[in-house]
């Protein structure tokens, strides 16, 4: 009895000390998040108020009178101290405030829940194509080691590597649009499907399906798979070098000497066990690889026409316009932190000890 | 399996060869770079899409003709008239204009979208302002005297065919729905915008289109205006696609998906020559590509030494190579069609002379050469031109380092005066020489802190005080012989003397499918409303 009534105040002190523990990483989740938030918009504003690109000029044009000049320079709060600027930026940040584009004159965020969409439609594919084509290229590269197939798929991915974005995309247009007529050109849709599909995702090939719009979906669906085979094809190339590597290293443990020896299917040993752990690691690659897709399509996205984050910055910064370069640098940031987490979540699922 | 996978690409390719066949009969489909474009309030626009586009949706008061550019024709003023001593126009709006919800537009809508555009101050009010209104007075000189009356007073009696080119034929005069834009207006500090947010996506104004859509960086749809004043648009629809890369519009052009690409470059032009699915049109723009150099600098404030760089151009060579399709060789300020322009052997008196150069900068102190740093936007044929230059001036001892840069990092530098050489563009703003002269050779101040950079004679460092006369004096006279042989000696004084040396007049070069009849353009308008398929 006693014991038991000694005993019983423990279950509550552990669970006060898990809720201790829960809080601290969550505060210290929090805390690292503002301060990369922080790191993220302080870098961003300081490299972009220094940059020797004029803001002023991109709303009054290269021919405007200083008086002009001087009024859009006030008004857009440039007459100020820089650090007086950031600290204006960063309190407008906290009440979810962005500010407004120069250009597009919309807020930023606004423009940001319409162009990222695009971006985001066409990463999921590329993405795609290069975990289902890239993987298992990577493995079957690891289990020939040294011969020809091996050689092979790394000169293809040395390829993905190092061919030029830009040139890859117009050969892939000239070849794949223009002479065998596969896939539709550049754009997101035909004209003549504009405005069809009523803005729910911003995901048009979802929305189309959504709407019940089959005809929308596949006209989408054919404008996509070319931009998105040929980013999929750069996320691919360093997807299966990095599987590769990864596997190289699995099979050279000795659990797969002993797996092997107990009477397993090199196929099993192979797939299931070696990539299993092979897996830890990919995650990281793979939300990495998603990551550098959102914001490494500028090219690919001027080539193919397609009105995404990517095309957005870099307008943006051709004109200074800072509230949306800071904004998209912000969403960017977001992304690449939610991924983190992400594959912070995903860790116990592929790997056991991480469950402990 | 394999056969599932066979269907199913099978039934795929068929959806995509199904669409693709061609742009639908009721729209005109262009293809773009529509990165500049941030505004359609045409007292704000100062680019050359935004402007192209916005010809076609808000009218000037009076319009330069469609087939002889220096020729002024009514638009919706009908007509106008001049009073004896010069100092006052009555323009007749005409009584049928309507903007497009079908609210009759008025002269006090004229009135108010002129006093606006002097109020708001972008770089478009000068089209108004040079002419000596200003915030304080606009109000009391420009005033409707009745619903289709605008009474406009002068501080001095400017030749009326320039005031028509300059001032009233500009984008600026466009009528702009009164009640809307001060509906729409935004006070900010006491400050009203007069309705620039709003017009900024949406200018409600009298026009053959009107704008339905703009998704910046993506698209800019025109649905014609029904209750135009003239004659209605042959084309319902005008979608202008974001295409910001050469090759790519090409391709959509030979496809067929796109009935005009905007945006080429001279290889895949001289491609698209061969295909008997397209036609190329072109016209020659008043704008220019030109050679700026620092008068601060030492060695560059040296006439000689400017005059030594003309002759480093090889103006016949670029004119069949690098020009070709982009622009025309013209050494002169004045581009050749405006009202004043130096005839075309006049304007362009320059050839490559290598020896010619060494003697003149060996005459001004320097035969062994120097070496500048010149500075240049990294588009389209700007560094292949620089590249020409800086090969030339290199074979008499010149070093020419050269930098490469965004359009806004140049405009920058240029307008903070921080280079020693310069290769950019400008865009004479109506036929007529005052357009150029009155920027490019007069300087009213050139002091450092007068900060006059929309002057490029300002942005030189260079001043001639006999110069700046000559053009007010121009500009004042009323008879047009004498006013063209004024512009006739400033030009050939600023050809030798001036801190430019131009190298080209750009040209506008459209590829076009072969179905599309009667798209005229002109190097002040392109008209998408009397296009037809």
């Amino acid at each position: 009895m006693g014991g038991a009534a000694q005993a019983a105040p423990l279950p509550t002190e552990g669970a006060a000390r898990r809720s201790w523990r829960y809080a601290r990483q969550t505060g210290g989740v929090l805390f690292s998040v503002a301060l990369t938030f922080l790191g993220l918009t302080c870098v961003t504003f300081f490299v972009g108020r220094i940059i020797p690109i004029d803001p002023v000029l991109a709303i009054v044009g290269d021919k405007a009178s200083r008086e002009t000049y001087e009024r859009v320079r006030i008004e857009i709060g440039l007459d100020q101290p820089i650090p007086v600027q950031y600290w204006r930026y960063l309190m407008k940040v906290l009440h979810g405030e962005f500010g407004t584009s120069l250009i597009t004159a919309h807020p930023v965020l606004q423009d940001l829940l319409r162009v990222f969409p695009a971006t985001l439609e066409l990463a999921f594919l590329a993405l795609f194509i290069g975990i289902v084509c890239g993987v298992p290229l990577g493995v079957f590269a690891a289990i020939n080691r040294g011969r020809w197939q091996d050689q092979l798929i790394r000169f293809a991915s040395l390829l993905g590597y190092s061919m030029p974005v830009f040139w890859l995309g117009l050969i892939g247009l000239l070849l794949f649009y223009a002479k065998l007529g596969w896939v539709e050109g550049p754009g997101r849709l035909d004209v003549s499907f504009d405005d069809i599909v009523p803005t729910v995702t911003g995901m048009i090939t979802i929305d189309s399906l959504i709407a019940g719009e089959d005809e929308v979906f596949w006209n989408a669906f054919w404008h996509l798979v070319l931009p998105a085979s040929i980013l999929g094809y750069l996320s691919l190339a360093y997807v299966a070098r990095m599987t590769r590597s990864f596997m190289l290293s699995q099979l050279s443990q000795e659990y797969v000497l002993a797996t092997l020896a107990k009477g397993l299917s090199p196929f099993r040993v192979v797939w299931i066990h070696a990539l299993g752990n092979a897996w830890v690691q990919l995650v990281t690659v793979i939300a990495l690889t998603f990551g550098s897709l959102l914001e490494g399509a500028v090219l690919t996205e001027t080539v193919f026409a397609w009105p995404g984050l990517g095309l957005y910055m870099k307008n943006s910064l051709f004109n200074a316009d800072l509230n949306a370069v800071l904004g998209g640098t912000m969403l960017v940031g977001i992304v690449y932190i939610g991924l983190n987490m992400l594959s912070d979540l995903i860790y116990p699922l592929v790997d056991p000890r991480a469950r402990k | 399996m394999r056969r599932i996978f066979g269907t199913a690409v099978a039934a795929g390719l068929l959806l995509a060869s199904s669409a693709m066949a061609g742009t639908p009969r009721d729209a005109l489909v262009m293809a773009w770079n529509l990165d500049a474009l941030i505004t359609f309030d045409p007292a704000q626009i100062a680019e050359v899409n935004g402007n192209d586009i916005i010809r076609n949706v808000c009218e000037p008061m009076v319009n330069y003709d469609l087939k002889e550019t220096s020729k002024i024709v009514p638009s919706t003023a009908a007509s106008w008239t001049v009073s004896d001593d010069g100092l006052t126009l009555t323009f007749k709006l005409r009584p049928d204009l309507k903007f497009p919800s079908g609210k009759k537009a008025k002269a006090q809508d004229a009135a108010w979208s002129l006093q606006r555009a002097v109020y708001l101050g972008f770089g478009n009010a000068a089209n108004i302002t040079e002419w000596g209104f200003t915030k304080d007075n606009v109000a009391e000189k420009i005033t409707a005297v009745d619903d289709t009356t605008l009474l406009v007073k002068l501080d001095r009696p400017y030749p009326v065919g320039l005031l028509l080119s300059a001032m009233f034929a500009s984008g600026t005069t466009a009528i702009l729905d009164r009640e809307e834009g001060t509906k729409a207006a935004k006070i900010t500090d006491g400050k009203s915008d007069y309705g620039n947010a709003a017009f900024k996506t949406n200018p409600v104004c009298v026009g053959p289109y009107r704008v339905t859509r703009w998704q910046t960086n993506d698209v800019v749809v025109l649905e014609r205006n029904d209750n135009y004043w003239g004659e209605k648009a042959k084309i319902r629809r005008v979608i202008i696609r974001h295409v910001p890369e050469s090759g790519a519009e090409r391709l959509l052009l030979e496809q067929g998906d796109i009935d005009v690409a905007r945006l080429l470059n001279t290889d895949d032009l001289i491609a698209l020559e061969k295909n008997p699915a397209v036609h190329i049109e072109q016209t020659v723009m008043h704008g220019y590509g030109y050679l700026s150099f620092n008068g601060l600098d030492p060695i560059l404030g040296k006439p000689l030494v400017r005059e030594a760089f003309r002759y480093l151009i090889d103006y016949d060579g670029l004119g069949k190579t690098i020009l070709k399709y982009q622009g025309a060789p013209r050494a002169s300020l004045v581009p050749e069609g405006a009202f004043g322009a130096l005839d075309h052997a006049a304007g362009q008196p320059f050839r490559l002379d290598l020896e010619r150069a060494k003697a003149l900068i060996t005459e001004a102190g320097f035969p062994n050469g120097f070496t500048k740093k010149y500075i240049v936007s990294a588009n389209n044929i700007s560094p292949q031109i620089a590249q020409h230059v800086q090969a030339n001036a290199a074979k008499i001892g010149i070093t020419l380092q050269l930098e490469q840069m965004a359009d806004a990092q140049l405009f920058t530098r240029a307008r903070a005066r921080e280079f020693d050489v310069l290769q950019i563009g400008w865009g004479a703003g109506y036929p007529d020489a005052h357009s150029m002269i009155s920027r490019h050779a007069v300087n009213p101040d050139n002091r450092v802190e007068a900060k006059l950079a929309q002057y490029p004679s300002w942005r030189s460092s260079w001043i001639d005080e006999t110069i700046n006369a000559k053009a007010d004096a121009a500009k004042m006279e009323r008879d047009p012989e004498k006013r063209i042989a004024a512009y006739h000696e400033i030009q050939q004084f600023m050809m030798h003397n001036g801190p430019m040396a131009y190298i080209n007049q750009t040209i506008r070069t459209i590829a076009v499918r072969k179905e599309i009849k009667d798209f005229a353009i002109t190097p002040f308008n392109v008209a998408y409303a009397t296009a037809g398929k």
